[in-house]
């Protein structure tokens, strides 16, 4: 993460790609009305690709050390709870860090 | 306020209030996770101003730290926001017609952005809709900064802390499930995932974000109804 011609390129890269999501409706709102595959992937996609993040990053952190993935599952099944109940994000995210960060640090 | 038209009586700067208590904090976390993940604190900064995409940032700390190709970063990039696709269907009759501020708001079409200038009147002035795009983009660069600053600054000795990351991607997963239309898209990204890391443990999440772009093509939505939690 040090390489400035990387780090330019992924910004570069990133908002192109943000920016061209964002205006297409602007400049091609008939096309996008009637496609329907834009539109199932476009119903399918957030919810897989969330579950996708999830998983993919409880798998990251559970592999960092020897009671995973335990403890990752202990904590984000405290944010889906809260979340599920309360919809107050930041609140759901802080209990759910606060969670794994005490099982990581005391716990262990 | 009292000295504005009574119609329409919240200045910019309210209408951004709750954005700000959500960005600040959330852009220091982008900020402080950037730098901890080995970033330049400018770098971090330089993401924020240019691409303004929270989720999208945030996985792209893991994707950048391990090198991934800048053709997989664009394609997480892609998947991330395409939501933002639909967003300017319901402003396109309400943003100006012409000049380069038609051109910033198109750019700072973000989840909060959408959600503040959707609830404005039909008749808002574009002067008043393009200073809430402004302050929430400055919002998100001012939390990044601090955060970034205070990254390169101290060290926390406590484990674990960057597991915010996942705990925001829980909770946009559960809005995402409360406003389902069907629940395929859960089971078929698990589905997804295990055989992605069978096929190969260090392109999981690039192989799996593959085989659901392709389930969302085949997979046979039967009679599609909102349901009702």
């Amino acid at each position: 993460m040090s390489d400035l011609g990387y780090i330019f390129g992924v910004a570069i890269v990133m908002a192109v790609v943000t920016f061209g999501l964002r205006a297409l409706p602007f400049v091609a709102s008939r096309w996008l009305q009637s496609s329907s595959l834009v539109k199932r992937a476009g119903k399918f996609l957030p919810l897989a690709i969330m579950t996708l993040l999830v998983i993919h990053s409880v798998a990251g952190a559970a592999a960092g050390h020897s009671n995973g993935p335990w403890f990752e599952i202990t904590a984000i099944a405290l944010v889906i709870l809260i979340q599920w109940f309360t919809k107050h994000t930041l609140f759901s995210m802080l209990a759910g860090t606060l969670a794994y960060v005490v099982l990581r640090n005391w716990i262990a | 306020m009292q000295s504005e038209c009574s119609k329409d009586p919240l200045s910019p700067l309210m209408l951004t209030m709750p954005v700000a208590m959500g960005y600040i904090p959330l852009g220091m976390v982008f900020g402080f996770l950037f730098v901890s993940a080995g970033g330049q604190w400018w770098a971090a900064i330089a993401l924020s101003v240019l691409v303004f995409a929270g989720a999208a940032q945030y996985a792209a700390i893991p994707m950048m730290a391990a090198g991934m190709s800048m053709g997989a970063i664009a394609l997480a990039t892609a998947v991330i926001n395409l939501r933002h696709v639909f967003y300017g269907l319901s402003l396109i009759d309400r943003f100006p017609r012409n000049g380069w501020y038609r051109w910033y708001m198109v750019f700072g079409l973000t989840d909060e952005t959408y959600s503040v200038l959707t609830t404005l009147p039909k008749d808002t002035v574009p002067i008043k809709m393009l200073s809430v795009t402004a302050l929430n983009h400055l919002w998100w660069i001012a939390g990044t900064a601090l955060g970034a600053l205070m990254g390169s600054q101290v060290k926390i000795p406590l484990v674990g802390l960057d597991f915010v990351l996942s705990c925001l991607f829980a909770v946009l997963m559960v809005e995402q499930w409360r406003n389902r239309l069907f629940s395929s898209p859960l089971w078929s990204a698990m589905l997804a995932y295990v055989a992605a890391s069978l096929l190969s443990a260090s392109h999981a999440l690039d192989i799996a974000i593959g085989l659901c772009v392709l389930a969302s093509f085949f997979v046979k939505h039967r009679q599609e109804h909102r349901v009702n939690v």
